[in-house]
């Protein structure tokens, strides 16, 4: 019983490691590509905008985010019609970008 | 989970070789000269084109950009300056970052493209590309409208190119007293920002309420039987400006005549109007340059590949912005700069095998009726049908909360920081 549960803790761990992996291995240049439509409102948002900076976002809450806006559980027209159209590939590749892009 | 193991490892490893098969930085083999690409045109497409290339090849390629001016007034947001919310001064951006980003600027007019040899002409200068970007905006066909013409534009501004004649009409606007009429010519498609009009038309009517007049007209002679955002607008102009403004269409004023610039009379098949300020925005085709060179069709504009923004009858030109057909994407600034992103990352994977992506592009385009009262329309666009094709896209409503407004205000001045860094660094 208990080596069961141990058993199951570490394939917890290992299952969580490697969808970290996953994360890791995000396309990094596909992100930087479809940043660069981010960058036109994006680019010099500080905290006091009205449009949030995203440099330096965690990639989970990055994700997060943009499946809100496309299942439009977040308001916004704008970013639901952005999120629309992007891939679960696609917002992984940009939340790995934008987790280390610098400004 | 061994599969399951095997699979994210397999994918890792995937990973890694694609990354070092395809670095991004593509360096040039030693002794063999650069690729050269050169850019016609400062604006939001030449600009963000030429900014891009340079930062993203890590100056693998050699980019020039050629324009005139030292510095370049938006025409976004100079409806915003005609308004009094922005001065001039914050509508007007200069080439130190393009040029610390690794662009070599020529304040030069482009004269002539020679198409045969690759080479652009700079007067006596002949500047070769590999490349070349043309983003020379739009000219005006001053004589779409009777009595209309280049001259009479010092009299009855245009302002659809920013700058002085911009300035001209806010002295105009200014200058203007109670119980004055503004007649505004709008111009027919397709056309530089197609809410522009509109937003300019509320812009004035927000200084003429500003000063207080009581009896002043501003008058709409449309050539169009329909405009961009017409519901929001005129619900706006009825809630801002009760009985101030007269938006006519065809079947309204039956047609235009023409304007006297001596007397500032503007004649319509059913009336006669005496205006003190009359802004004529005439019909436009693409700048002179790219016409020159037989990238227009027989529209005045430039056909397009909707895939790369590669010209339909030169593989080796980009036009970009007001001066391409880009299907249903408007002519915007906000279009010209997410067409640059495409046309950049194109040109890239081309001269330095970096990788391709499919093309997105996407556009929003923000109109100020009146203090805090801001709304907007776009929606993303992709290659379809042989042409840059829209998806579904958003437009502000009828009713709309003034919590809602005042956000799209607020959001379309973080967006213009946000674009002229992406076009100016």
């Amino acid at each position: 019983m208990t080596r069961r549960v141990v058993r199951g803790a570490a394939l917890a761990a290992a299952a969580a490691f490697f969808a970290s992996a996953e994360l890791r291995a995000a396309d990094l240049e596909l992100g930087r590509y479809l940043a660069t439509e981010c960058m036109t409102c994006h680019g010099t948002a500080s905290a006091t905008s009205t449009i949030p900076n995203i440099f330096g976002l965690g990639e989970g809450h990055f994700v997060e985010v943009i499946r809100a806006y496309r299942v439009k559980a977040l308001p916004n027209p704008i970013m639901q019609s952005i999120a629309e159209r992007l891939t679960d590939e696609d917002i992984a590749a940009l939340a790995a970008y934008f987790q280390t892009a610098k400004k | 989970m061994t599969d399951m193991t095997r699979r994210n490892f397999g994918l890792l490893a995937g990973a890694s070789l694609a990354t070092l098969s395809t670095p991004l930085f593509a360096p040039t083999a030693f002794g063999q000269a650069k690729p050269k690409v050169v850019v016609i045109g400062g604006g939001p497409g030449g600009g963000t084109v030429a900014r891009y290339l340079a930062k993203d090849s890590g100056g693998a390629i050699d980019v020039t950009l050629i324009e005139q001016q030292k510095t370049f007034t938006t025409c976004f947001f100079s409806n915003l300056y005609v308004g009094g919310f922005r001065d001039y001064k914050s509508i007007t951006h200069n080439y130190d970052k393009v040029k610390k980003a690794g662009v070599k600027v020529v304040h030069a007019m482009a004269t002539a493209i020679d198409r045969d040899k690759k080479q652009v002409v700079v007067g006596k200068q002949r500047i070769p590309y590999d490349r070349l970007v043309v983003a020379p905006g739009i000219d005006l066909k001053f004589d779409s409208v009777p009595g209309y013409s280049e001259a009479a534009a010092s009299i009855m501004p245009h302002a659809w190119k920013p700058g002085p004649q911009t300035q001209l009409l806010v002295k105009k606007l200014n200058a203007l007293k109670d119980g004055d009429t503004i007649v505004m010519i709008a111009p027919p498609n397709p056309f530089r920002c197609p809410p522009g009009p509109y937003e300019r038309v509320s812009m004035f009517a927000h200084v003429l309420k500003k000063k207080g007049h009581k009896k002043s007209k501003i008058i709409v002679i449309d050539p169009k039987p329909a405009f961009s955002k017409q519901a929001v607008f005129m619900e706006g102009w009825e809630k801002h400006y009760p009985g101030m403004i007269e938006w006519q269409d065809p079947k309204m004023h039956g047609g235009i005549k023409g304007v006297d610039p001596k007397t500032g009379v503007v004649k319509t098949d059913f009336a006669e109007y005496k205006a003190a300020l009359c802004n004529v925005i005439p019909a436009q085709m693409a700048g002179k340059i790219a016409r020159d060179a037989n990238l227009a069709n027989q529209t005045g504009w430039c056909e397009i590949h909707p895939e790369s923004m590669k010209s339909k009858v030169d593989p080796n030109i980009f036009v970009l912005g007001d001066a391409s057909i880009a299907g249903d994407m408007p002519k915007s600034a906000f279009s010209a700069n997410s067409q640059a992103k495409v046309a950049a990352m194109v040109i890239r994977s081309e001269l330095t095998q970096s990788r391709a992506f499919p093309a997105r592009y996407s556009n929003t385009c923000w109109s100020l009726i009146a203090p805090d009262d801001d709304i907007k329309v776009g929606g993303n666009f992709e290659p379809g049908d042989g042409k840059i094709k829209a998806a579904p896209g958003f437009v502000s409503q009828k009713g709309e909360s003034a919590d809602i407004r005042k956000q799209n205000y607020k959001e379309s001045v973080d967006w213009y920081n946000g674009i002229v860094a992406d076009i100016f660094g």
